[in-house]
């Protein structure tokens, strides 16, 4: 028997059936979790609003077009929920120090990914949190200029100008000699 | 003329449509394509960042809850919402003719029907009055005290709370 579609497990799930919910939550919680963390830079906060999402999205599920992808809206979602976070805080984010911890690697082979991870995820915490989220939105959940504009509700070229300054200052980070 | 940091940019993230003129310079300029080069190895390894794996599951609080409030169906939430906003223009709209043709009523002619009613409801009254019912057997009445009138009273309490818990034990909590 296949495995049911996102579809099929959002229509259960807007008919109240918690286990439907459940699958889709499993399915989708380490890409929203990865978004929040890509963001917030802070594990716990990340989980909680990954969390919340989940929350959020439920009530917001019958205004989803069932027609479309469920992963890129989830994300959008967790990607607001993140935005708005940080403006209500207006909180200093600190690393943590459970930063790239991958439970899924072999550490004796992936050793050199996870530096080179640690040290990009390091750069991108260090970018002010405007530039972290249109790098966000652009680079993971590929979203186009417009969309994003359109997103943040900031202009066109405010989205190009953060993005490219967001770059420069990661490749100052990444490639600069010691 | 070099290539500028933006025509980059929006070159790797397909916003551009001078693609021939930079993909042109880019062949023939060795400066603009190591610029170029790093700014991809950029793009290559922030699209290549592996996903950090989450320290405890969050579909549990979803399927321990058992059962999700279901939403209504939108079509029914917008009849809804469009019968409120029906009845809230009709409202208003009847506002003038209330305040017009209120004064204009003769409340008076309300008043003979009423007295018939009136009239017919008393003859009612005595006739029930004369109906003779058959003797109902004198049952003891019990003398309720004021403690178990109290404790019957807790009870009913907690069972209304108890039945609330059991309804509401579906809904998520946050």
């Amino acid at each position: 028997m296949n495995a049911p579609t996102d579809r099929d497990l959002i229509l259960r799930a807007r008919r109240g059936d918690a286990d439907a919910y459940g699958e889709i939550v499993t399915q989708h919680q380490t890409g929203v979790f990865n978004v929040c963390y890509r963001i917030l830079h802070n594990r716990n906060d990340a989980e909680d609003l990954a969390q919340e999402t989940f929350m959020r999205a439920y009530n917001r599920l019958n205004t989803f077009d069932i027609e479309r992808e469920f992963a890129p809206w989830i994300k959008r979602v967790a990607a607001n929920l993140c935005l708005n976070h940080i403006e209500s805080q207006k909180i200093i984010l600190e690393l943590d120090d459970e930063r790239d911890e991958d439970k899924s690697q072999n550490p004796s082979g992936q050793v050199e990914v996870k530096e080179r991870s640690e040290q990009i995820r390091q750069a991108l915490a260090s970018l002010p949190a405007n530039y972290r989220l249109v790098v966000e939105l652009r680079h993971y959940q590929e979203m186009s200029y417009d969309e994003i504009a359109n997103e943040l509700k900031i202009p066109l070229s405010d989205v190009k100008s953060h993005l490219f300054r967001a770059r420069k200052l990661l490749a100052e980070k990444l490639y600069a000699p010691d | 003329m070099h290539l500028t940091d933006e025509q980059l940019n929006e070159y790797l993230d397909n916003e551009t449509n001078q693609r021939e003129q930079i993909e042109l310079h880019l062949n023939s300029c060795n400066e603009c394509s190591i610029r170029f080069s790093d700014l991809q190895n950029l793009f290559l390894e922030l699209d290549s960042l592996p996903d950090l794996q989450l320290t405890r599951n969050l579909s549990t609080r979803f399927i321990t809850s058992g059962q999700l409030i279901p939403h209504l169906p939108r079509w029914l939430t917008l009849t809804i919402f469009a019968q409120a906003a029906l009845a809230l223009i009709a409202l208003i709209i009847s506002i003038p003719f209330i305040t017009t043709y209120t004064p204009q009523i003769d409340f008076n002619s309300f008043k003979s029907p009423f007295f018939e009613i009136q009239s017919l409801w008393n003859t009612w009254l005595d006739s029930l009055s004369t109906l003779q019912l058959p003797t109902i057997p004198e049952l003891p009445i019990p003398i309720i005290e004021m403690s178990s009138l109290l404790i019957s009273l807790a009870g009913v309490f907690v069972i209304w709370i108890f039945g609330n818990g059991l309804l509401l034990r579906n809904q998520i909590r946050r």
